[in-house]
Parts: C-alpha cells; structure tokens; sequence
C-alpha cells in the first residue's frame, strides 16, 4: 500500500467536477483507492463519497492506493491535482 | 395553421392574463394548455419472502440500466447539438448511477433488509438528498437537484411507464406547460403533437430552447410560475418571436395573434418557395451553393435550408470531447451525413485540431504562435494511425459514392503527396479486407499564401480547391485574427486577398477543377457578389444564410459581376475596392431587404 498527501489549488475545492475527474481514474483502478480529509476517510471511487467531504480549496487530502496498479493510480491523481482540475487555480 | 380551438367553449369565463417570459423558439401558436408535473411517488414499505428477493433485484438492475441508457441518449443528443461541456453535466448523472455506495446501499438493502425494490431506492437516496441539502456548501447543496431528477427517473423506470411522458396522454393541439422542460420530455415527442411549449424556468433551459427551435416549435421560457397559474384546457397564446404568452385571450389578441401567425407563415412560405428555385444568375450561370456544418445532426437541416449539399464539414468537431472518438463512432457519424444526403455531394475535411480549436488528447499545449504552429494537416501526417483511421472510416462510411474529402492547410506538394498515400493504403488496406470503396475525389484547402504560390502544380494534382477564407486573409496580411488590437486590418477585400483568390480560380479552370469558398466571406452579400464575379463555382456557408444568398444571385447578371470584378482587381487599395463595390451593389443589396457584414463601409459617403 502506499499513501501519498495531496493539496487542493484550484479555486473552488473538490466539488462535483473534480469529484468526476478523479472517480474517472479511480473507478478504472484495479487497486483500492481511499481518500481522507479531515479525519474522514472515504472510498474514492465513490462520487457521492468523495463529494460528501465537501473539500474546500488550500486542503490537504490523503489517498491510500492498495494493489497492482497504486503505482500508476497515484501518479495520474498528482497530475489531475497538480493541473488543478484543469481549472482556475487559487 | 397552428391553432386548435378544441375544448375552448367549455371551459367556465376565467381571467386574461399576460405573461412575459424569455423568447425561447421562434413561432406562433394558441392552443389548450397541458401541464406536465412530475408525479408524486408513493413508496410503501414491504418484508420481502426470501424467494421474491432475487426477482426485486433484477427489477433494480434493469431499470438502473434503463435510466443509464436513457441519460446517456440525453447527453449524445445535447453533445451533438450544443457540444461537450453542455454534455457534461450527465456525466455526473452516469457516474452517481454507477456509483458503488449507491447501488451497493440499495442492492443490500434488497437483500439484507428484504426490502422492496422501490423502498430501497427511496430510502437510499433521500437519505443522501437531505444529506446534501443540509450541507454548508451552496455547490454541494445544488447537487441534491441532480438526485432528485435521478430518483424520479429510477421511480419512472421501476414504475414501468418511465420518466417521460406518453404520446397519447397529450391531444393534438396542446401546449405543453412546465416547471422545466427536461430533454427526454422533448425528444420523447412526435412531430405535430404538441403546438408551442411555455416553461416557468429560465435557467437551464438553454438546451431546450435549441432542441425546440431545431424542431420549429415555438417557446417561451423563464415565465416564473405559469405551470402553477394554468389550469389544463385554459386557451393559451403563446408568442416565441417576442417572448410572451397570452391566457384566455380576448378576441382583441386572438385577432391580433392571427395577423402576426399570417406574417410569420408567410415569410415561411416564402423561405419554401426560395428552396426550390435554383441559384443561377438572370444570365444563366448557375452557383453551386453548399452549407458548412459542424454538428452530425445538422446534416437534416441542409437540404431544407435550400442548399444542395454540403461544402464543408468540420470533422473536428467530432473529437471535441473527452477521449478520441473510435472508429466505430466516426463512421456512424460520417455515414449519417453522407446517406442522409446522397445523391448531393458532402465535402469532409479531414482532422483540423490545433489554431484556436485545441483538443484536450491531440494538440500541443502552450505553443506561442498555435495558428502557425503544430496544427492540422501537420498533425495529422506525424500521428498516422490517428490520421489513416479517419480516412478509413471516411471510405467506409462512403456506401453511396458522394463523398468528397478535403485536406486542410496544405502548404506543399509533399503534404498533399503524402495524404494521397495514406488514402491510397487505406484503401488498399480495406479492399483487401473484402470492403468495396467507391472513388473520392479529392480536395485541399487553399488557406496558406505558399498554397496559393503553388497552386498551378496542386491543380494538376487534385480534383477540387476550397478558399478557406479566414485563414487566408489572416495569413497573407499577417494580421491575427484574434488580436483585437488589429482587427480593423483583417481586411477580406484587400488587393492582396482579392488577387490570391483570382489566381487560385485562374488556375483552377484552366485544370478544369472546380473552386468553393467556404470561409465566412461567402456569406456576405457584397462580397458574395465579388468572389461570383472572380469566377468561383460555389459558395459554402452557414445553412440560414442559403436563402438570402440565392435571392441575391438570381437578381443579377454574371456578365455584370464578372466586369465588377475585373475593375476591382485593378484597384490597389481596400478602401477603393469598398468604395466602388458600395457604389455597385448597395442599391441592389437595400432592395432585396438583405444585410451586409463584411463591407459596410462607414459612414463615408462618396
């Protein structure tokens, strides 16, 4: 398993587009995908889940990526992270 | 013609009312109201005996699969007509149906708990309703909408009759009245059943006023809470040309409405009329004129805008969107274009991503020069497979032979050469799988200045040009079009530009090729007017422009146009080619009650 922590900079947090974005990469993954904020844990692949935390802009998020593919899961999530959702920045 | 006055006489005295909305679809109607509401669902809660649990959660999954099918068409329909990021809205709405805590909830609540089917939906998901209504963020508050419109349509599909209406519930003549008008409700509708729709909402309705519009029935939206103050069989006007509708007219309105629906059908009459009569000058010559579209579901609308074909399809717009459309999928659209239309010829532009139309998969970020840059026919010959599946799926979609292909941003023999190998194996590749391919001609677009210096070798070589205007005004000025700065220097009648387009067409005929303009220049009468005189065969423009186009072909003499633009040629400056073509064309123009965009020349009076 590995863990990687994650900042939210896009300028209005992780609502229901991003919440797309990242089930997109999530719900194809072979492997678990966990995603914690605010000492709430969530399964990432999930859309209701991950809306549900509600994750306002400038947060930290944690994934918990378990099996073959966490490698490559993690890595698409920091590109979709670092490129903001493809949105405005904060 | 569109009125119903059934059921009017026994309707009891109620009280007139206007209501000003938005103008959603342009058209005039009166009928009887019928209000569509979304129906409350009564859920009651059953113990299930073991062996009926299996039977519920199919009847689950099925109508699960229904409403995804169902939300999928919805989203194609409103992609294919307003493009990707309207679509994307139903994305969401795939990915909650498909969403494990949701249909792991209601599928355990099926088996664990032996509920019923329509109990486990219900709970489950008004449960995270009023999880996401509570909430502290407004965006997340919004979100409980989508559910709401999912549970009514999971409880339609579970309930069998599904979330749409049925055709026979409406009686001819009706105007239909809602809170909103969903899509499905739309497109679940046949042709002639319902006369005008009035909507309170005037948010989102953006995609159904289009759909209305493409359907030519007339509407009015944003009307606040006309489906609360109609009651079904009250007469209603509606007035989608100016955005307001009229309950229990009197007879001062009805009078007034029949006058304005004679006018508005008579110019109806007359667009008919114009469809059928050919473009060709008083003289004789006759203009081949195509449309430009962009969107597979336009091709209907082609012929009935009285054109004869299609000039230019922007294939592109098909891989506006999240991941690259399969072969499969370009060769239904191509298919749909090209057999609605044959026996008319439809020229397809091959792939032309880059400039101002990046798409996300293909085109290179941040170049800082994009319209010089990677882009186009450039693309397209450094990703082969991308390029040669296009082209395969052209020749396969092309079962009735009218299909003409068409290169863009061709700037050297080699680029040309190079396609014409790739269509050579593509075809080889295909007939050696047992497909049979009609022959294409073959096109490019005249768009680059280097084009133009080559164009007495690409004669030889093709079998038609196309002028892409815009790119070659912009080009052979070296003005951006998209600057602002210089935009009054983006000069469609500049010298340069004028004699870019003889040459093409010079060497055009002398091969005995013919040359279309597709750019936006065609559709403008003054100029329109000049590139016949310079001797282009067709004009290719957006479908509503064909009209004016034509009448303004047939009030002319090609003979007269033809010196027009001979003296034109021998003009050096923009102002003087304006000038002259104002003082030609401007009485005509005011006569046949058509408008200018290009050559309006200011106010100087000359």
């Amino acid at each position: 398993m590995i863990s990687k922590t994650l900042y939210v900079t896009n300028k209005l947090g992780v609502h229901a587009r991003p919440a797309g974005l990242i089930v997109d990469i999530t719900g194809q993954a072979k492997s678990d995908v966990t995603i914690i904020h605010d000492n709430q844990k969530a399964n990432a692949k999930s859309i209701l889940n991950v809306m549900m935390l509600a994750i306002p802009p400038g947060s930290h998020v944690e994934f918990e990526i378990d099996g073959e593919d966490e490698e490559e899961v993690m890595k698409l999530l920091e590109r979709l992270f670092h490129e903001n959702f493809h949105e405005e920045s904060n | 013609m569109k009125t119903s006055t059934k059921n009017q006489t026994n309707s009891k005295k109620r009280p007139r009312l206007v209501l000003v909305g938005l103008p959603a679809s342009p058209g005039y109607a009166m009928g009887h109201c019928h209000t569509i509401s979304n129906r409350e669902v009564t859920v009651v809660e059953e113990t299930l005996p073991n062996e009926r649990l299996a039977q519920e959660e199919q009847l689950f999954l099925k109508a699960l699969h229904n409403t995804i099918k169902e939300i999928a068409q919805i989203k194609q329909i409103t992609v294919d007509r307003l493009g990707i990021d309207e679509g994307r809205i139903f994305d969401a709405h795939l990915m909650i149906l498909k969403d494990p805590t949701l249909v792991n909830g209601i599928l355990d609540q099926i088996k664990k708990e032996k509920k019923n089917v329509q109990w486990a939906v219900h709970t489950q998901i008004t449960a995270l309703i009023s999880s996401f209504e509570s909430h502290k963020s407004a965006l997340m508050r919004d979100r409980a909408m989508d559910l709401k419109d999912l549970y009514h349509r999971l409880m339609g599909a579970l309930d069998d009759s599904g979330p749409v209406i049925m055709e026979d519930e409406i009686s001819k003549g009706a105007v239909l009245i809602s809170h909103e008008l969903t899509p499905s409700i739309l497109i679940s509708l046949k042709k002639g059943q319902v006369l005008a729709f009035a909507t309170d909402s005037g948010g989102r309705t953006s995609h159904v006023s289009i759909l209305a519009r493409s359907m030519e029935i007339p509407a009015v939206s944003g009307l606040r809470n006309i489906s609360a103050m109609v009651e079904s069989e009250d007469t209603i006007i509606v007035d989608g040309t100016g955005g307001m509708v009229i309950i229990n007219p009197n007879e001062d309105d009805i009078r007034k409405f029949e006058e304005k629906l004679e006018v508005f059908n008579r110019q109806q009459r007359e667009l008919f009329t114009m469809r059928q009569l050919e473009p060709m000058t008083r003289d004789g010559k006759y203009i081949t004129l195509h449309s430009n579209i962009e969107l597979v579901i336009e091709a209907d609308k082609v012929l009935d805008y009285g054109s004869t074909g299609v000039g230019l399809y922007r294939s592109e717009f098909l891989f506006f969107r999240k991941g690259l459309p399969t072969f499969e999928e370009q060769v239904a659209a191509y298919k749909y274009i090209l057999e609605s239309l044959a026996p008319h010829s439809v020229t397809i532009r091959t792939l032309d991503a880059g400039g101002d139309k990046l798409i996300p998969d293909i085109s290179a970020a941040n170049e800082s020069n994009p319209f010089m840059g990677w882009r186009s026919i450039r693309v397209c010959l450094e990703h082969e497979d991308l390029f040669e599946m296009q082209l395969k799926a052209l020749l396969v979609a092309n079962t009735k032979g009218n299909l003409r292909i068409l290169l863009p941003m061709i700037s050297s023999m080699q680029e040309l050469r190079r396609s014409k190998e790739h269509i050579e194996k593509c075809r080889k590749e295909l007939e050696s799988e047992g497909v049979f391919c009609h022959d294409v001609e073959l096109g490019v677009m005249i768009e680059v200045p280097a084009a133009v210096m080559l164009v007495d070798k690409l004669a030889k070589e093709v079998d038609f040009f196309s002028i892409g205007t815009n790119d070659l005004i912009q080009f052979t000025l070296a003005v951006d079009r998209t600057n602002e700065l210089i935009s009054s220097m983006f000069q469609p009648h500049h010298p340069a530009v004028l004699n870019m387009i003889h040459k093409t067409v010079m060497a055009a005929h002398r091969e005995g090729i013919s040359v279309a303009v597709c750019g936006e220049m065609s559709a403008d009468p003054m100029s329109s007017l000049l590139l016949v005189g310079l001797g282009v065969d067709e004009l290719s423009m957006t479908p509503w422009s064909i009209m004016e186009c034509k009448k303004i072909i047939r009030s002319i003499n090609f003979e007269d146009v033809r010196e027009t633009a001979q003296n034109v040629l021998k003009m050096d400056d923009t102002e003087s080619v304006n000038a002259y073509l104002k003082k030609k064309y401007s009485q005509t123009i005011t006569d046949l009650g058509v408008s200018c965009f290009i050559s309006t020349p200011e106010s100087n009076e000359d």
